[in-house]
């Protein structure tokens, strides 16, 4: 399945960005997207807010995957939960402020998305997905054994959420929201890095045409095992500050249809496209917020149509499609120009 | 015809509500309500449950219509002198997840200004919403959930859990059956905070009086199958297997346990029952259990019109949870009456130590040293047939408070 994905993604990134680094528009969506960003919590609840920012920090790790990569992951829950775990019991037990344990959460994420990574690569498609979506499971399991350290089914409760002694961010959420999100922005200049680096480009190569860039001289193996263990650490990234944000970390986290979800999100945002990670979690996101409070039972339901609806009308996601059409005026604009 | 006097006797039950909330208030009595400082302008009280899952039934939207039926005996008390004049319910459904617990909690108390949260089945869950109110300095009433750790590690100033608990339960039910000969045990138990505490304190209560548990067996929380724990818990032959499950889990246990081999062979003892339990499942599948129960509609005339009065609205009998749920409205808006506040330590100092005898609590008293809310329990035996639908229980024993709850929970430290 994930094979056909990327095959249709592979004809939309083949065209080159419209948007070069002189066009005025491509400041002006990023300066757009940044405003956005500081206004969130004024129009939404924070905590809700920082979850958009979370959950789309995790798409977009996995879209590093699912849509650069040509690797659909379905155990990114490991590392978006073994991260809010770690995270919870670094600040938990030494007391250090958040950013710092969110930095170890991320990097325990790595730790386990070495090994797990190097079994798995070796497959593709949905032998990947399976062989991931199990590795998940163990541990979720042993998440769930463990009992002392992590509280099995009761969770982690009452994270700490120092913060170099500043009460405003320690306990208005509002002001927390902020240093989550440049936390989170740090992750997603990171993902933007890799795909526009020659890193990046290799690895387009191998998710098109692995026999073409192993013939180049590319450990394809290396490279997808490297693009996993990055993709581990944005999505732990995001983990650890949800974790620090909730002040609790649960087996829910861990659980597969977190990894379900994620995917979810990322597809409805638009595979490849990166940024639509974050529309794709706004979108689920606050449509599960407004759902709850609504007192309407079916969220799954609804958010179920509307993934249908999305892969059915606009193949390439929200962001995706939105950026087809703007593609298309430009170009037209031009043409029109050069007439 | 029954509907006819159940309408009957709505306007005798209502007064009759009013003059035992009268009672609960205590000697303080209605104090001064002209100066009452509310933030808002009023009063929320959230009601965070299961609504859509196994722990629907033994609370759930119904324990909305309870609390209702508190705010009116509440308003019709004191009418103009009322300090909360305006009085909201905001519900939400934690889906039995210890994370949406949490998040709900939070909303609650800071996005919809909730006072106090009410309920909350699940001691995962319960323990999460305890967290926050001690974070956010507000209430909250503990109903559903069993833990004993709400009043020992995890106790706090605003936490207060009214109906039950895991230890006292143990005590009703292991005590008595272990006494009459049930010496050998299985335990098999969810998985979770709830059945980790029922485990520790059913096996701690058979040992105590002279019997002996075999295995302690866990299982997923919620599950539908447990065709193969039921047969681990045969083995060794124990005379009683104890399941420590709670709502759709026990149903299904019970379905199981009554369809398999071990059925005539070993008894069946039961950690936790409420009444919607039998009544979704049968009363002959039940018949003869034994088990502990703190509060039974038709117990006396108070408790059948105070029930009277859900049935007219829910078309259900009440269980314990929801008569605890009026309870802790009742008694909650009773006191911010008294503190003239909605500030919740004034409320706290208010509801410490107050002896309280209402509907759902006989010689109740909330104590202080834990935030236990201690009362009669009543050790029950479910019938071979039912009279009348929902007329499931002989009360065989009334157990005092002193000796249902013991000594004040030494590993609370309120602080």
């Amino acid at each position: 399945m994930s094979e056909q994905m990327t095959a249709k993604v592979d004809v939309d990134l083949a065209q080159p960005s419209i948007l070069s680094r002189r066009n005025p528009l491509r400041y002006l969506m990023l300066l757009g997207g940044l405003a956005v960003l500081v206004l969130l919590p004024y129009w939404i609840y924070p905590p809700v807010a920082m979850d958009i920012l979370c959950w789309g920090l995790f798409a977009i790790s996995v879209d590093l995957l699912l849509g650069f990569t040509g690797l659909l992951s379905f155990g990114h829950a490991a590392f978006w939960g073994g991260s809010a775990y770690c995270t919870g019991l670094i600040a938990t037990h030494w007391g250090v402020p958040f950013p710092v344990a969110v930095v170890g959460g991320a990097v325990f994420a790595m730790l386990i998305a070495w090994p797990i990574g190097y079994l798995s690569v070796r497959r593709t498609g949905i032998y990947f997905a399976m062989v991931t979506l199990a590795f998940a499971q163990m541990l979720y399991f042993i998440a769930n054994q463990a009992r002392d350290l992590t509280g099995g089914e009761n969770g982690l409760q009452g994270i700490p959420r120092s913060f170099f002694g500043i009460e405003l961010v320690e306990e208005d959420s509002f002001y927390f929201y902020y240093v989550g999100a440049a936390m989170i922005l740090v992750g997603i200049f990171i993902a933007w890095r890799v795909v526009n680096s020659p890193f990046g480009r290799v690895l387009t190569a191998v998710r098109d045409n692995p026999a073409r860039a192993r013939a180049l001289g590319y450990d394809v193996e290396r490279f997808k095992i490297k693009a996993f263990v990055i993709s581990a650490g944005l999505a732990g990234l995001a983990g650890g500050v949800f974790a620090i944000s909730h002040q609790f970390a649960s087996l829910q986290e861990l659980m597969w249809t977190t990894s379900g979800k994620v995917v979810l999100v990322t597809v409805l945002g638009g595979i490849g496209t990166l940024w639509g990670g974050l529309v794709g979690a706004g979108v689920v996101v606050t449509l599960e917020d407004f759902l709850a409070s609504s007192g309407f039972e079916g969220i799954g339901l609804i958010t179920g149509s509307i993934f249908v609806l999305i892969v059915l009308l606009f193949r390439h996601g929200i962001w995706g499609t939105g950026r087809n059409v703007l593609r298309r005026y430009v170009l037209d604009r031009r043409k029109r120009a050069r007439d | 015809m029954r509907s006819r006097t159940v309408q009957g006797t709505v306007a005798i039950a209502a007064t009759a509500s009013l003059a035992l909330a009268a009672c609960g208030s205590g000697a303080g009595g209605p104090q001064s309500g002209g100066s009452g400082k509310l933030t808002d302008d009023k009063i929320v009280i959230g009601l965070l449950n299961d609504q859509s899952g196994v722990y629907k039934d033994l609370s759930g939207p119904n324990s909305k219509t309870a609390i209702e039926l508190a705010i009116a005996d509440y308003k019709a008390k004191y009418g103009d002198k009322a300090v909360a004049k305006t009085i909201e319910i905001v519900t939400a459904d934690h889906q039995n997840k210890a994370d949406v617990a949490n998040s709900k909690a939070q909303e609650m108390y800071d996005r919809q200004k909730a006072d106090i949260i009410l309920d909350v089945p699940n001691s995962a869950a319960a323990l999460a919403v305890a967290t926050q109110a001690a974070n956010k300095k507000k209430l909250y009433i503990n109903i559903g959930a069993g833990t004993t750790k709400l009043t020992g590690e995890s106790c706090n100033k605003y936490t207060f859990h009214w109906a039950y608990n895991t230890a006292m339960l143990a005590r009703g039910t292991a005590g008595t059956i272990t006494k009459e000969g049930g010496t050998s045990w299985n335990i098999v138990y969810p998985d979770y905070a709830f059945g980790q505490d029922m485990n520790k304190s059913f096996t701690k209560e058979v040992t105590a009086a002279g019997g002996s548990v075999g295995q302690s067996i866990a299982s997923p929380f919620p599950s539908d199958n447990f065709a193969t724990f039921i047969t681990k818990a045969g083995e060794g032959s124990p005379k009683v297997i104890g399941s420590m499950h709670a709502g759709g889990d026990l149903i299904n246990f019970v379905k199981q346990f009554n369809q398999s081999s071990l059925k005539g062979k070993a008894q069946l003892a039961v950690g936790l029952m409420f009444i919607t339990d039998i009544h979704s499942l049968g009363v002959d599948q039940f018949a003869g259990t034994q088990f502990t129960d703190a509060w039974y509609w038709n117990f006396d005339d108070q408790n059948k019109k105070w029930a009277d009065r859900f049935k007219e609205k829910t078309n259900t009998r009440p269980s314990f949870a929801h008569a605890a749920n009026y309870s802790a409205a009742m008694n909650y808006l009773e006191a911010v009456q008294e503190a003239g506040t909605d500030d919740a330590d004034a409320v706290v100092g208010k509801l410490e130590g107050k002896k309280i005898n209402d509907v759902f609590l006989r010689n109740g008293e909330v104590r202080k040293a834990d935030h236990a809310v201690t009362h009669d329990v009543y050790l029950a035996k479910v019938k071979s047939s039912a009279p009348e639908e929902w007329d499931y229980e002989d009360i065989v024993k009334t157990i005092p408070a002193a000796e249902a709850y013991g000594e004040a929970n030494p590993a609370c430290k309120m602080g």
